[in-house]
């Protein structure tokens, strides 16, 4: 009777389809519980994604939209050409210095209130002596492979 | 002794330079010792075992220990595990007593970091040599307790549940791999990716943007508007520290140490629960608590000594099970693998020379810390004036040195970065936990292994819960552990129930 009981847990993992065996498992939980989730907090669900919308495109709440959306701007653009760019200057880590220099000088402007004369004299030496810094420190004295 | 050979003048610079830069990290709020470790990465690339151990432990020694400064100065925990610091740190500093508070919280914390590193140099080894007769099952189980704890003790249960298999489910993108006897096919995405992603995911470009780029995302939303609304406090008048101040202290230091190396060894817990867990208990059990949250010197010392003491309890299960006990031991489980350390039962008996030097850099780094902090504390308070749009650009910079070198040059590793990044900031807008996503994402490939060959060696489902005592004793402790924290949630509702 024990044994009959046991054998509706045996199981056979086929070796050509073991790599889903486990994935399937997890998948199927994850599901399950998104279901439980979404079933325990969909009158949330609405009115929160309404909310999401409305600030996200500017009519309510404290985003601030062009620093947000500043910084994945230039944070996509800044991988992209450094990638452009590594093609150009293959294994010397140029890319990486003067696409830093670029975008640390931006986003630093990108995140100043009200720039003034002496701020931007910080900000350019900044972005100058920093990554210039960081490109010798790694490419040239420790080898370290930069893009 | 070949381990005194190691022991270089080289290693201990390391060892100091790594706990400054992490003071000044956790110094600065919003920065935590997790993304120290994780934007200071490339930096151990270029050195061997030894000294890139010595620099990472100083970091994360650091790194927990300067979020004082800011919870003292201007009312925010510079980590999260400060937050009670801020209770009477903050009174301290505004009746003009911010050095004395910082000392007293110096003292404390280098207390807590030697304790929790006197019990990880002991039990590690014990719970290591038990370990070692764990079978597949028990692996998987041990496992399923890992994220049961972590995924009971979030703030939302299911919401800890689901990112924690949300992690699981990330880290099976790729292949079976066949080096862990899987039959190397790719599962879970598209053909066009396979280019991409035929060995997943790397972890540490994942753990740099979520703790790295989503960090200065959440900030970029904000504006980068002053939080504190007002300057730091001037450390230069008020009374002045002395040691006799810990008299009828030791109670509260073991206690607190204690509190909060255990908690450390619970995976995925955090800092602040430990110092909010001594403080509550310190609070309770002290002869007079009455001055405490107005300024008492016995406050920060619960909250400090228990908030040090996590870094020496995370590495008991990091070393000895290979499970991380916190966000920055999961970041050093990556350094570590990169260093050619496989951490896990077998790890201190197969490498006693790195162990040892993994306590001496522990302990080295506490009393460095104590060093840099007590006699330079006016100058590290002065980090937390560095204005942000300074620093983030520069730690965006460094996230892609860390990402982008990781596989020696992988250009896709950079865009994990970016996409996992954007994924982190949308997991803290719609409430998935980070710290179970994270632990099921490092520990997700093992679980298949672990879960797959048990059931192929004895093709059945009940092996998991009949294999041995151990199995039996850990399904027992995944029942507690979710029974107490459906205690804890009940507990809570019916206290707010009363209290409206």
């Amino acid at each position: 009777m024990e044994s009959q009981w046991l054998s509706l847990l045996d199981v056979t993992i086929d070796f050509d389809q073991s790599h889903l065996f486990f994935p399937r498992i997890v998948t199927w939980i994850l599901v399950v519980l998104l279901a439980i989730i979404l079933i325990t907090r969909y009158r949330r669900l609405v009115p929160g994604l309404k909310h999401a919308g409305r600030v996200l495109a500017g009519r309510e709440g404290d985003f601030d939209h062009r620093r947000f959306f500043g910084t994945l701007a230039l944070t996509t653009a800044y991988f992209y050409l450094m990638g452009v760019l590594s093609d150009v200057f293959p294994n010397t880590g140029y890319s990486f210095l003067i696409m830093s220099v670029l975008f640390v000088f931006l986003l630093s402007l990108l995140y100043v209130d009200r720039p003034t004369r002496r701020l931007w004299v910080i900000l350019v030496l900044n972005a100058l002596i920093a990554p210039t810094l960081a490109w010798y420190v790694l490419a040239q004295l420790f080898r370290i492979t930069l893009p | 002794m070949d381990i005194l050979s190691h022991l270089t003048p080289m290693f201990f610079a390391l060892i100091a330079a790594g706990t400054a830069i992490g003071i000044i990290f956790g110094a600065i709020p919003g920065m935590t010792a997790t993304m120290a470790v994780a934007v200071c990465l490339p930096l151990t690339y270029a050195f061997g075992l030894e000294n890139g151990i010595a620099l990472l432990l100083g970091l994360y020694v650091g790194g927990i220990s300067g979020g004082m400064v800011p919870a003292v100065l201007i009312n925010i925990p510079g980590t999260p595990s400060s937050i009670t610091t801020t209770f009477d740190g903050y009174p301290m500093a505004k009746r003009g007593e911010g050095e004395r508070a910082l000392k007293i919280g110096i003292v404390a914390s280098v207390f807590g970091g030697l304790f929790s590193a006197a019990v990880l140099f002991f039990f590690a080894p014990l719970l290591a040599d038990f370990a070692i007769k764990f079978s597949y099952v028990e692996k998987f189980l041990i496992i399923l307790l890992a994220l049961t704890v972590i995924a009971s003790l979030c703030s939302n249960m299911l919401m800890g549940v689901f990112s924690g298999v949300l992690g699981v489910w990330l880290s099976l993108i790729g292949t079976y791999s066949i080096t862990e006897g899987g039959n190397g096919e790719p599962r879970l995405m598209f053909d066009f990716m396979q280019y991409y992603l035929i060995d997943g995911f790397s972890l540490l470009p994942v753990l740099i943007g979520i703790f790295g780029l989503t960090t200065v995302l959440l900030d970029a939303e904000k504006g980068f508007r002053d939080e504190t609304g007002q300057g730091p406090i001037s450390l230069k008048n008020g009374a002045k520290f002395r040691f006799g101040v810990f008299k009828g202290q030791l109670t509260n230091l073991i206690r607190s140490s204690s509190i909060g190396t255990f908690v450390g060894i619970l995976p995925g817990v955090g800092g602040s629960a430990a110092s909010v867990l001594a403080y509550s208990q310190e609070k309770n059990f002290s002869r007079d608590s009455s001055q405490m949250g107005k300024g008492a010197p016995q406050g920060i010392v619960s909250s400090e000594s228990s908030n040090n003491a996590l870094t020496g309890g995370a590495l008991v299960p990091l070393l000895s099970l290979g499970i991380p006990g916190d966000s920055t031991t999961a970041i050093l489980i990556g350094a570590f693998t990169l260093q050619g350390i496989q951490v896990g039962p077998l790890f201190i008996g197969n490498n006693l020379d790195t162990w040892y030097l993994m306590i001496i850099a522990l302990l080295a780094a506490n009393v460095l810390m104590f060093g840099i902090m007590y006699f330079a504390i006016r100058h590290i308070a002065r980090v937390i004036e560095v204005p942000k749009y300074i620093l983030y650009p520069l730690i965006i910079m460094m996230c892609v040195v860390g990402a982008y070198a990781i596989n020696y040059g992988i250009m896709f590793d950079v865009w994990t970065l970016l996409i996992f990044g954007v994924f982190g900031w949308v997991a803290h807008k719609i409430g998935l936990e980070t710290v179970p996503l994270i632990i099921g994402f490092i520990l997700g490939k093992s679980a298949e292994v672990y879960f797959v060959k048990s059931l192929e060696s004895y093709g059945n489902y009940s092996i998991f819960f009949t294999k041995s005592p151990i199995a039996v004793c850990l399904w027992v402790l995944i029942a507690v552990s979710l029974a107490f924290a459906i205690y804890l949630r009940v507990r809570s509702r019916r206290q707010a129930a009363v209290e409206s």
